[in-house]
């Protein structure tokens, strides 16, 4: 009996031993958890990835994303961050896409709030969607050479540009109240993008050459034309360099820097060599012509192979000092004030680039700019917010005028593009009763580029303006109908103005004539969009509605008119825009959550060339997108992704009759009536992608991405209807118009803290 | 005697975890995280509606760096939301909320960020900006008790922006587009939602100078500048994305003869479209519809459409960007 006690004692304090060591572990537990949940979340991943389809069947999805040129890819990502908390040092370390050419990378030391450095690098190729079936040799290198060729008998070429950078960063509080902040950061841009060159003779920029050392047009008949498809050569970097000391007093910033930008080409021009023989537009390969007496080279011939300049260093060095004040707690100003020195002086000869007026050996390019800024916020008493704000911003052009210019007897210089410009704005907002908040604002904009130097002369515009101003009144009301629904609506409408016209005196005379508008008017000239008087009238609601805590609806329209009144009755004349929109968001349980949005967008303008064309334009945007995201069991999370866009411009057209009364008018109007017009140019592209992940482990996950994606870009920039358009020397661009890809991808994730 | 001896045992037992019931609760009442979160964390924790622990990841949760705040730096003190008032028949909210429907001023809310990031030189523009005057509320965007703040991830940033930027949202899903699907650009890299002295929130002091950071090549000065270029770049671009190349907000040639009136007569005009003689023939001048409605349009010929450094005072001069 005795024993039997002894032994029943003895399980009873096992028993309790156990549970009490339960109860031990589950406290460990504990603070294994808060452990979990609080210190910084690490992974590491590796898996592989393959696409469908051709580099054309990829041509859209791949632009960027590195999946353009193979079908199968090492999808390797890096996540690691690290605090020591008794000293508060992080160690973060990141790569994205190592497997990609988008690759990118970069690691950081820090002691919080005492200071930090990073260093970043990254890769991008942009891969140009569109595939050149082309003769040209020598692409990327600043000598090609083009070679005739039958159209679509070249090679099939796809133009890339690399860019890689690398950029440091740091910053260290050399007290509690000031901080230096600096920055580096270089990239190289390498490759090649599209470009090109064309000429027509005859040409009052090409006249007849008289001497072997001149080139021109030849006299007709033997006047023509070349169109030649040329990858601009690109080789550069970039560097830009920033330093910032920022002190913070109890009631004042104060930011004080310096930024230095630095471009730098390795290539001053392109100098093609082009073949004497080119299709004509017939398509028929023809000798290009010889000016009477000279060479071949002494006409288009020369004129195509003639240097191209290509962009030249430049940089600028800019200081600042920027900062705000509080006057009181709901009074502050804010301000800046910075002075940028650009210049431009790269060697005329050392690019390559000849026959620069006489002792000019560089354009001595220099842009003086001052940017001065001044705001203020108040709140002067609780319902009532107010607010101004000027901002001047004062470009000199110092650079020298030379005679750069040179045809027959006309000579004129460089033009100097000054410009000031000046923005004011005044706000207030007042809370009214029932909720409603009421703002009203007024924005006054004004450019002036300067007056019109002599030695200058303006081509290819009816006429120039000096100055333009533009007023803006806008208002407001903001109401929150309950805790759960609140809806605004504003409106603006703006004004903009000008200066006198100034019309091009006819060369040989330089500069331009002021004009009042009922002498300038023509009723076969355009007037620059960016100068003409306009009317804008802007509209914009959005309502915000939380009927449950799980669900929010959100719907905006937005609508704008522009009226443009220039002196004649051509060119951009009138433009709308709409949005409708319409958002929602529900959180269907703890573990599911569904996102959906609908939105459509239409724009329209009128354009009308001075001589020619009449064109209505429109975009019609549909873009629809459906997300879920869900966590059917604990180690269970998947999500989904609809996106789909309709986009379609239309391009509808008429024609001047009354306006069109030369010989190509009259060859137009005779073709108007068989002119099945310019087709809708529509971009429809569906992506669906669907990923899951499972976790293996507590620390270790696997995660399936698949994507399909279906693109139509059915457009007629480089050919249309099953012909291409083919440049003089055979050589066509293309790309797939129906595109679909699939992807999936597989990758093992592992975590850790 | 045997029962008395299980009782007893069960007893000891049940002392046992009481005791140890209430020490854990005194445990808990320890700051978890951030000083004197235990004032919150006693009721908060990682599997309550709002969860808080994972502030610990972010730099918030730097208890080394003497300036990060505790709960009640930002929710204020609370004294009501922690001690229930014997008459409330709920719970009064935390003194500040930040939460979409959230009864506290978005001004209010702002300050207990900017009590500290008012120091930020990113921040110095905030008075006064957009955002600012239109009541958007740091938490409208940031995500403060996350490790991961989508906002501050330039993969997931678009897609906070987006939810006021509906129009760009389905911009920057067409064929010409700065990488922001791809995850290589985010809006950040070219505006400052926080403010500026530029317009549109630009990061720069203007949309050019924005843009020059990555196509410095634009920059100039040239000998012969194209005048809208040296204006503003989003004269003739949409950085946001658009069908024609370029990201030309609309196709050449229509964009051009917004301002220029050359080439008089045509109708914009494709190859193949059965134009006769007198449109295409053997000698037929290239300035024709065809010629400046497709391929590169205008800039067929006018190729140094950014401004051209050639100084050549020779045949053809380069003024009309021809080289």
């Amino acid at each position: 009996m005795g024993a039997a006690r002894k032994s029943t004692a003895r399980t009873q304090t096992l028993l309790a031993l156990a549970l009490l060591a339960a109860l031990g572990s589950a406290r460990a537990d504990d603070a294994e958890d808060v452990a979990k949940l609080t210190k910084q979340d690490s992974s590491a991943s590796a898996g592989i990835g393959t696409a469908s389809g051709s580099q054309r069947d990829r041509s859209l999805f791949g632009q960027y994303n590195g999946m353009r040129e193979k079908g199968s890819y090492l999808l390797l990502d890096l996540d690691y961050a690290k605090r020591n908390d008794q000293t508060g040092y992080w160690t973060r370390m990141w790569g994205r896409n190592l497997g990609l050419d988008n690759r990118e990378a970069g690691v950081s030391f820090e002691q919080q709030g005492n200071w930090r450095i990073d260093a970043d690098y990254s890769e991008l190729v942009r891969h140009d969607p569109r595939t050149i079936n082309t003769g040209v040799t020598g692409i990327g290198t600043t000598t090609p050479r083009v070679n005739l060729i039958a159209p679509g008998a070249g090679t099939d070429t796809n133009l890339e540009l690399k860019r890689t950078a690398l950029g440091v960063n740091g910053k260290i509080w050399l007290t509690p109240s000031l901080l230096f902040e600096a920055s580096f950061k270089n990239e190289d841009k390498d490759g090649s993008r599209l470009w090109g060159r064309g000429f027509t003779c005859t040409s009052s920029a090409a006249p007849l050459p008289t001497t072997a050392a001149q080139i021109g047009c030849a006299a007709a008949p033997n006047s023509q034309w070349a169109l030649l498809m040329l990858p601009e050569p690109i080789n550069s970097t970039t560097k830009q360099l920033e330093a910032k000391f920022n002190y913070s007093g109890e009631r004042f910033t104060l930011v004080g820097g310096y930024y230095g930008s630095f471009y730098t080409n390795a290539n001053g021009n392109m100098t093609p060599s082009v073949p004497g023989t080119l299709y004509n537009p017939l398509g028929v390969p023809t000798a290009l012509g010889t000016p009477a007496g000279l060479t071949q080279a002494n006409g288009l011939l020369g004129i195509l192979q003639s240097p191209m300049a290509l962009p030249p260093d430049n940089q600028a060095h800019q200081f600042s000092l920027s900062g705000n004040y509080a006057f009181t707690q709901s009074t502050r100003a804010t301000f800046k004030y910075s002075y940028t020195h650009a210049t431009q002086d790269r060697d005329f000869l050392a690019m390559g680039l000849a026959n620069a007026p006489a002792g000019v050996s560089n354009l001595s390019g220099r842009m003086d700019s001052t940017l001065l800024q001044a705001g203020v916020t108040s709140r002067p008493m609780p319902k009532l917010s107010l607010l101004a704000n000027l901002r001047i911003e004062d470009r000199k052009d110092k650079t020298p005028d030379a005679l750069y210019n040179l045809e027959g007897v006309n000579r004129f210089a460089n033009t100097q593009s000054n410009l000031y410009r000046l923005g004011a704005k005044v706000e207030g907002s007042y809370q009214l009763p029932k909720n409603f908040r009421a703002t009203l604002g007024m924005d006054y904009n004004s450019s002036d580029r300067g007056a019109f130097g002599l030695p200058d002369s303006v081509g290819g515009v009816t006429a120039l303006r000096q100055k333009n101003w533009e007023t803006e009144y806008r208002g407001e009301i903001r109401r929150t109908m309950s805790e759960n629904f609140s809806g605004a609506l504003a409106f603006g409408h703006s004004r903009r103005d000008g200066s006198i016209w100034l019309k091009p005196n006819t060369l040989p005379a330089t500069g331009v004539t002021p004009m009042a508008d009922n002498q300038i008017f023509s009723r076969t000239a355009g007037f620059p969009a960016l100068f003409t008087d306009r009317k804008r009238d802007k509209l914009r609601g959005i309502a915000d509605w939380l009927p449950t805590e799980q669900l929010s609806v959100q719907f905006m329209v937005e609508g704008a008119h522009d009226r443009y009144m220039e002196p004649g009755t051509k060119g951009l004349t009138d433009g709308t825009a709409r949005l409708y929109s319409l958002d929602m968001s529900w959180s269907m349980s703890e573990n599911w959550k569904l996102t959906a949005y609908a939105s459509r967008g239409k724009q329209t303008m009128e354009i009308d060339h001075s001589t020619g064309y009449l064109a209505s334009l429109s975009n019609i945007n549909n873009s629809l997108g459906v997300g879920i995201n869900g966590k059917p069991s604990p180690k269970f999370s998947v999500g989904g992704n609809l996106a789909f866009i309709n986009d379609r411009n239309i391009y509808k057209q008429g024609l001047d009759v009354g306006a069109s009364g030369n010989a190509t008018g009259l060859a137009n109007l005779a073709f108007l009536p068989t002119f099945p017009g310019l087709p809708d140019v529509v971009f429809r592209q569906t992506r669906l992608t669907l990923f899951g992940e499972y976790a293996l482990e507590k620390n270790a996950a696997v995660r399936v991405t698949l994507l399909h994606q279906q693109a139509k870009l059915n457009e007629w920039t480089w050919g249309n209807n099953g012909v291409p358009f083919i440049f003089s020397d055979g050589t066509t661009i293309s790309l797939n118009q129906n595109q679909r890809v699939s992807y999936a991808g597989a990758q093992y994730i592992y975590k850790f803290q | 005697m045997k029962n008395k001896l299980i009782a007893a045992v069960h007893a000891l037992v049940l002392g046992l975890c009481i005791a140890f019931s209430a020490n854990a609760q005194d445990s808990a009442k320890k700051d978890l995280v951030l000083k004197g979160d235990a004032r919150c964390t006693r009721c908060h924790d990682a599997s309550d509606d709002f969860p808080v622990l994972a502030i610990a990841k972010t730099r918030h949760g730097t208890v080394a760096d003497g300036r990060t705040p505790t709960c009640t730096s930002c929710h204020g003190d609370s004294e009501s939301h922690v001690n229930k008032p014997a008459d409330a028949k709920e719970r009064p909210k935390p003194d500040r909320t930040f939460s979409k429907t959230s009864s506290t001023p978005p001004e209010a809310r702002n300050e207990a960020c900017l009590s500290c990031h008012k120091k930020d030189t990113a921040r110095v523009h905030w008075a006064g900006s957009t955002h600012q005057a239109r009541d958007v509320s740091c938490t409208s965007c940031h995500q403060i008790h996350t490790g991961h703040d989508k906002v501050r991830d330039k993969r997931t940033q678009p897609e906070v922006c987006f939810t006021c930027h509906k129009e760009q949202r389905a911009q920057i899903n067409r064929p010409s587009h700065h990488p922001i699907p791809e995850g290589k650009m985010t809006c950040s890299d070219c505006h400052n939602a926080h403010g500026t002295a530029g317009p549109k929130l630009m990061a720069r002091d203007s949309v050019n100078a924005t843009c020059y950071t990555c196509h410095m090549e634009k920059r100039g000065p040239f000998v012969h500048p194209h005048e809208p270029v040296n204006e503003d770049c989003s004269n003739c671009h949409n950085p946001h994305g658009t069908v024609a190349e370029s990201m030309l907000k609309v196709r050449p040639p229509f964009l051009c003869h917004q301002c220029h009136t050359p080439h008089g007569g045509n109708l914009a005009q494709l190859s193949g479209q059965g134009q006769g003689a007198a449109l295409l023939g053997a000698t037929t001048t290239g300035k024709s519809g065809i010629n400046y409605t497709q391929a590169r349009g205008c800039a067929n010929c006018h190729t140094q459409v950014h401004g051209s450094n050639n100084p050549s005072n020779t045949n053809p001069t380069p003024q009309f960007f021809f080289r």
